[in-house]
């Protein structure tokens, strides 16, 4: 499965300059801020039994439904975050977050808190692909993200149930401290009015760099006519 | 290897510190880039191109795999999220004094515990990273609101710290048993060395 993915990528990644849309799916489907959650999120379930794990993509799912249903509804209920509205309403860091706060106390909490940061993060990815969709809302601009969110979560998860170790969930904690940085780092820096970066070094040290003096007569040449220069002294005679 | 009186130790990272806290003005200007930085690719190659910080994250990791325990997860999972409240207080510019020799401090103590096997109490070691989180954290959050890209800057510094801190791990359970743990011990002296090769600079510049 991961491989048949993988390939699918590449075919996309080969089609992109020729398609607008496949150009869409390399730079917004498979954004980093926007696959590491779902990366997470994969990852945290391979450290869950079945029965959680089948809830988590189960309330995934309703998530999604959730965040494209009630999407007004999200979207004030997220409007009064400062710069909210012009850093996508903030559902990336939510995202990260959520998953972080899941996997961070360990592998015996995380059956019951997953399935609840995977609806978060469900809602929040429907709100992403509602407010980065190019299109009017047609139906491949909203499956394909979708779609590809389930591939990489099942992909993740079943790799890793796979080669499972027993470090995997002391892994699974720092994963999760990661995604908790990341997630206050990414919205503490959105929250922050962009700093204007300082203007570049000018080098004043080079004759070139002058404006030229309008005083300055040649020796040896007419003088110029009155007028030439307004407002400036007329040219003095050396 | 006779091991060393845990009371030495301590005193002598105690006063590591206390030199970085209370005698040194600002200086972190050295190590705070200037002008725009950009996106994931700028955040994740920033702690693997810079030596200070590769090391203290390397240090980081090998010193909880040195001690083994809870310690081998608690270590990484506190450095992080420590270092976004320093990123927070760097991106709102409140003034942290001496965070460039803080980060040399932090390679050089951490390189002295691993030299050492210094075991510490829990507490003592997570205060111990959480001081160093926030030098490094603050020096990096001070740059992130000039980047091109704060969130995917962000995202990749924190992957590749993150990453450092796993390989850290990784050698250091490596290490803990051939030769009695004494190429782990070695490497923590080297560590500390380049401690005190960015220590130098940074108590001049100040």
């Amino acid at each position: 499965m991961a491989a048949l993915g993988a390939c699918g990528i590449a075919v996309i990644a080969l089609r992109a300059r020729e398609s607008p849309f496949a150009a869409w799916v390399l730079t917004d489907v498979f954004a980093p801020e926007r696959v590491l959650p779902q990366i997470g999120l994969g990852a945290a379930c391979a450290l869950v039994g079945a029965r959680a794990f089948g809830a988590t993509l189960l309330l995934y799912g309703a998530g999604i439904v959730a965040g494209f249903v009630g999407q007004d509804w999200l979207l004030w209920a997220l409007y009064n975050i400062p710069e909210g509205p012009t850093h996508l309403f903030l559902t990336g860091p939510i995202s990260y977050l959520a998953i972080g706060l899941a996997l961070v106390p360990g592998t015996r909490l995380l059956p019951w808190l997953l399935p609840m940061a995977a609806l978060v993060a469900g809602a929040m990815l429907a709100l992403a692909i509602f407010l980065t969709d190019p299109s009017l809302h047609a139906a491949a601009f909203i499956g394909t993200p979708v779609l590809t969110a389930f591939w990489i979560v099942a992909a993740v998860s079943l790799t890793l149930r796979a080669f499972r170790r027993g470090w995997f969930p002391i892994f699974g904690r720092i994963l999760g401290s990661w995604l908790l940085a990341i997630g206050l780092l990414y919205g503490g820096a959105s929250l922050m009015p962009r700093l204007k970066p300082p203007p570049p070094p000018t080098d004043t040290s080079h004759e070139t760099a002058r404006s030229p003096e309008p005083n300055r007569t040649i020796p040896g040449l007419p003088e110029p006519p009155p007028g030439l220069f307004p407002g400036g002294e007329q040219p003095k005679q050396p | 290897m006779r091991q060393v009186p845990q009371r030495y130790v301590t005193g002598l990272l105690g006063l590591a510190i206390g030199v970085g806290l209370g005698l040194l003005p600002e200086s972190a200007a050295a190590h705070i880039i200037q002008g725009a930085q950009g996106g994931f690719g700028s955040g994740f190659a920033h702690p693997l191109t810079g030596p200070d910080h590769f090391l203290a994250m390397f240090a980081v990791g090998l010193w909880g795999a040195q001690m083994g325990g809870r310690q081998v997860w608690t270590l990484p999972v506190t450095f992080p999220l420590i270092m976004v409240i320093g990123g927070v207080a760097g991106m709102i510019g409140l003034p942290l004094p001496a965070v460039e020799i803080g980060i040399a401090l932090s390679i050089m103590a951490l390189g002295l515990a691993i030299a050492l096997a210094w075991r510490p109490a829990e507490w003592v070691a997570l205060i111990l990273i959480a001081y160093f989180a926030l030098c490094h954290g603050y020096a990096h959050g001070a740059e992130l609101p000039l980047s091109a890209d704060p969130a995917d800057y962000a995202i990749g510094f924190v992957l590749a710290t993150g990453m450092i801190h796993l390989f850290g791990i990784g050698v250091g359970l490596a290490l803990h048993k051939p030769v009695g743990g004494r190429l782990a011990r070695g490497l923590g002296a080297l560590i500390g060395i380049g401690g005190i090769y960015f220590l130098v600079p940074a108590l001049l510049a100040a």
